[in-house]
């Protein structure tokens, strides 16, 4: 049985270096929940928190940015099945999201499904296609948060700026 | 008497000669401090009581430095008063020569009385005994008062007492009361001796006598012990009235602590309730999906294009490669040449269960076992398992257009998002019904937050009320149940020691009776009948001396709250009570301020100070009655407590009562905040009065040097 979504679960996304320091200020990766989390300024209790809201904000403003190929990529080792802490008491599982962010791929990506089920395309080519959708998005969403913190670099104090955000949807 | 005038010469910052002209009623002298208030009573207080000693320090700076070495110059105080029509001059007075630069030498002290007759003619008579003629020594003692503390002259036992004595008609009955004890003394005596002659009587005498004697030594310990119970008890309850408005404070600030602990967890349990990780809801709640209804659009639409271009491709070929065409011409017959739905649709479980359920979901009829319907969807059913299972061995023996299958699991994925789609349309919902969640909770922890504010602005005035901090007032509340327990004892002891001195009264009557039963038998009836008159006389004495001695008594605490409810219109209206206790040996005169016939122990400073006053013009008072003359008072700042308008309420009232007074104080005066001068304020206008000055010092002048210092007297 072929399944794109099992494979491309499997997978590692990258992100530009670029916007390194985004993820080492917004996101937690040391310990600290709730207020002092804030307090700290960092929003998201995890890389692929900041990932996943980057890809989606990107995605709602139509922010396609494929990562120059001068800049050199990263990521955070941690596959996309892995995403979403499914012992957490407190926290919620992200099966969900991993299966809409992977419906979006699928409606954005262009895949020539035919030709992948005549086998004319290699599926480790439409990853990589799919794969690059998804760095797209997300980097033009993290440079829409870049863009918002240069403006006011106050404004994710609020706890509320990231949701708005998103419920505002063209911030650009 | 009446002072007409007071003039101070030399006398420290008084340079040369100052004159206060007073008047008869109320004269008021306001100062600031330091300017020469407190100087003038003191140079009076030296006029009446001053003595020869360390008279340089008395010298005025200023007049020192302006006399040449060698020279001298007097320092005087001296005092014109008038009475019974009469006017009298009395001077003290002592020369100062000075003998360096700021060093002086005293000499010639003095102090010289002159009278004048009604003709005007003056005589030169010995100062002292025209003071003590004019103001005498008692008086004098309670006629100058010193700032508030001073005025309470009644804390020791016997001031009152003497005061009484001085005033009251009861001294009048000593001397005779003390002739009747002398007298009834020596009739005992006779009596007893002729008694005695009996040599019977004389045993059974003795023997009583010692018996009395016992019983009295007894008695007297009971009342000593009575007596400093007596003590202990009003000590105690002193203690526990000065507890009891803490211990008030306290039960106030425990209901105000369970209160505010109350709100706190109400508000720290409303925010418990508010969830402000919308962050994190973004990824928990999926609310980030909340505009992701087009792209999931956007993917069906691409995959149900995908398989039906797939399942058409598949037709073409299937039609080309000519596989099977019966079969799939038949159903594509049934199927109105339309293009047949994926085996896979409706997908496996949905005909399980519309088989099971016996209905066909999609054209929502019956579908029982047996029926063309029925076994229509079974055999598709079947059809999609054989798909499953025959590809293998399909692809093995005939050659595939596709040969990988993504579009099952895709259209699968699209179907069960399919059923989202309503959730990620509530979440727009959802995100505002949470914002209207939690800001009505804000609102509430607002409300709740200026509850709390009032609760701890509350508590701060308990605490602030109180002289004594938080866990201070824990510590009053157990002395205050220890001290009631105290006072339990006291009490029950008291009733005891009563119960006891009672019975040892009745033992010493009876034994006292034995003995003037023999007396009646056996001594001379003549000298018995002396001494039972001399005894009644005694008695009568002491009764009338006492009957005098509260009658007084009576008429000081009926003047003195007269004064009082004057003094403290609108406030405490309690009771001056004065109390005669009867001590071992002598007779005691409390005075106490009451409330509802309670003790009111611990009053402030303000309603001590007018207790005191009012007592003192009710002695001024009766002084007038029983001596029919007048004598005047001198406060030195004695309302310091009472604040400018109940000062000038004060002044209003004393300017009704009669003799005269000079009241020096330092209210009413006006010091401008950038050229420092001072003036008077208008509010004195209004102050009723018969003369006022303004004592002040002449400016400039330097605080550091004397020389510069001399205060001037403005009669305004």
């Amino acid at each position: 049985m072929n399944n794109l979504f099992e494979k491309w679960k499997t997978k590692i996304p990258k992100y530009s270096e670029v916007h390194k320091d985004l993820f080492a200020s917004l996101s937690q990766k040391f310990g600290a929940e709730g207020e002092k989390k804030i307090n700290f300024g960092k929003h998201f209790s995890t890389n692929y928190e900041l990932y996943t809201y980057a890809f989606f904000l990107g995605l709602y403003n139509d922010e396609y940015s494929p990562i120059p190929d001068n800049e050199k990529k990263t990521d955070f080792s941690h596959h996309i099945q892995h995403w979403g802490s499914k012992s957490s008491a407190i926290r919620k599982d992200f099966t969900n999201l991993q299966e809409n962010m992977f419906i979006a791929l699928i409606a954005k990506t262009d895949i020539n499904l035919i030709d992948l089920e005549k086998g004319e395309l290699d599926e480790d080519q439409a990853i990589k296609l799919i794969l690059k959708t998804m760095e797209s998005y997300t980097n033009g969403g993290l440079i829409l948060i870049k863009e918002k913190l240069e403006e006011n670099p106050n404004y994710f104090l609020q706890p509320t700026s990231f949701l708005n955000l998103i419920l505002e949807e063209n911030v650009a | 008497m009446i002072i007409r005038k007071i003039q101070i010469d030399n006398y420290l910052c008084y340079y040369d000669t100052n004159s206060f002209v007073l008047s008869e009623g109320l004269n008021i002298i306001l100062g600031e401090n330091g300017e020469g208030k407190t100087k003038f009573f003191e140079a009076v207080d030296w006029l009446f009581n001053g003595e020869n000693e360390d008279l340089e320090l008395l010298v005025s700076a200023k007049k020192l430095s302006e006399t040449e070495i060698g020279e001298s110059f007097r320092v005087r105080v001296s005092m014109t008063v008038e009475q019974y029509g009469d006017i009298k001059i009395i001077t003290r007075s002592f020369v100062a020569k000075k003998e360096k630069e700021n060093q002086c030498s005293t000499s010639s002290f003095m102090i010289e009385g002159i009278e004048e007759n009604s003709l005007g003619e003056r005589s030169q008579v010995d100062g002292t005994t025209l003071l003590d003629r004019v103001f005498p020594f008692q008086i004098r003692k309670y006629s100058m008062f010193k700032g508030e503390a001073d005025l309470n002259i009644f804390e020791s036992d016997n001031a009152l007492v003497n005061l009484i004595n001085l005033f009251s008609e009861a001294k009048h009955y000593d001397k005779y009361s003390e002739k009747g004890a002398f007298l009834r003394e020596k009739a005992e005596k006779a009596v007893e001796d002729s008694a005695k002659l009996d040599r019977k009587n004389a045993n059974l005498y003795k023997k009583l006598e010692g018996e009395i004697s016992l019983l009295e030594k007894e008695k007297a310990k009971f009342e000593v012990h009575l007596n400093s119970t007596d003590d202990e008890i009003r000590k105690i309850e002193g203690n526990l009235q000065l507890a009891e408005s803490h211990v008030k404070n306290a039960d106030a600030l425990e209901t105000l602590n369970k209160r505010i602990k109350e709100i706190e967890e109400k508000i720290s349990f409303l925010n418990g309730r508010i969830d402000e990780n919308y962050t994190t809801s973004l990824f928990d709640e999926n609310w980030i999906l909340v505009n992701f209804e087009p792209y999931h659009k956007e993917f069906a639409e691409k995959v149900s294009e995908h398989s039906k271009k797939r399942r058409e491709l598949q037709s073409e070929f299937d039609k080309e490669k000519g596989i099977k065409l019966g079969e799939k011409k038949a159903k594509a017959d049934l199927l109105n040449n339309a293009v047949p739905l994926p085996t896979g649709v409706p997908s496996k479980a949905h005909m399980e269960e519309m088989l099971n359920d016996q209905i066909c979901k999609v054209c929502n009829r019956e579908a029982k076992k047996g029926s063309d319907a029925y076994e229509f969807m079974m055999e598709r059913l079947k059809t999609y398992l054989e798909s499953q299972v025959a590809n293998e061995t399909d692809d093995e023996e005939y050659e595939q257009l596709f040969k990988l299958d993504y579009t099952n699991r895709l259209e699968n994925l699209s179907i069960s998002h399919e059923d989202n789609l309503k959730n990620l349309r509530s979440i727009r919902t959802n995100i505002k019904e949470l914002f209207e969640f939690n800001n009505d909770r804000k609102k509430e922890i607002e409300e709740l937050n200026e509850q709390l504010e009032k609760e701890k602005s509350e508590r701060e005035r308990i605490l602030g009320n109180s002289s004594v901090a938080e866990e201070k007032l824990i510590d009053v509340l157990k002395n205050y149940n220890a001290w009631q327990d105290d006072l339990k004892n006291r009490n029950r002891e008291q009733l005891r020691y009563t119960s006891e001195y009672e019975k040892l009264e009745a033992q010493l009557k009876i034994k006292k009776e034995e003995k003037d039963k023999i007396d009646t038998d056996s001594a001379n009836s003549f000298l018995i009948k002396t001494r039972n008159i001399l005894r009644d006389i005694e008695t009568i004495f002491l009764d009338t001396k006492e009957k005098k001695f509260d009658e007084f008594i009576e008429k000081l605490q009926s003047k003195s709250n007269h004064f009082f409810k004057k003094i403290n219109i609108d406030a405490f209206t309690g009771t001056i009570v004065f109390t005669r206790r009867n001590k071992i040996s002598r007779t005691i005169v409390e005075v106490e301020l009451q409330e509802d016939g309670r003790v009111f122990y611990k009053p402030n400073q303000s309603l001590l100070t007018s207790m005191h006053i009012s007592i003192l013009f009710a002695i001024s008072e009766l002084a007038t009655e029983t001596k029919e003359e007048n004598f005047p008072m001198i406060f030195d700042a004695p309302t310091s407590s009472f604040g400018e308008n109940k000062t000038a309420q004060f002044l209003n009232l004393i300017f009704e009562t009669e003799n005269q007074k000079i009241l020096l104080i330092k209210d009413f005066l006006n010091n401008d905040k950038t050229t420092k001068a001072l003036s008077i304020k208008n509010e004195f206008e209004n102050v009723r009065r018969d003369k006022a000055f303004w004592v002040k010092l002449e400016r400039p002048f330097d605080p550091n040097n004397l020389k510069t210092i001399n205060t001037q007297v403005i009669t305004l």
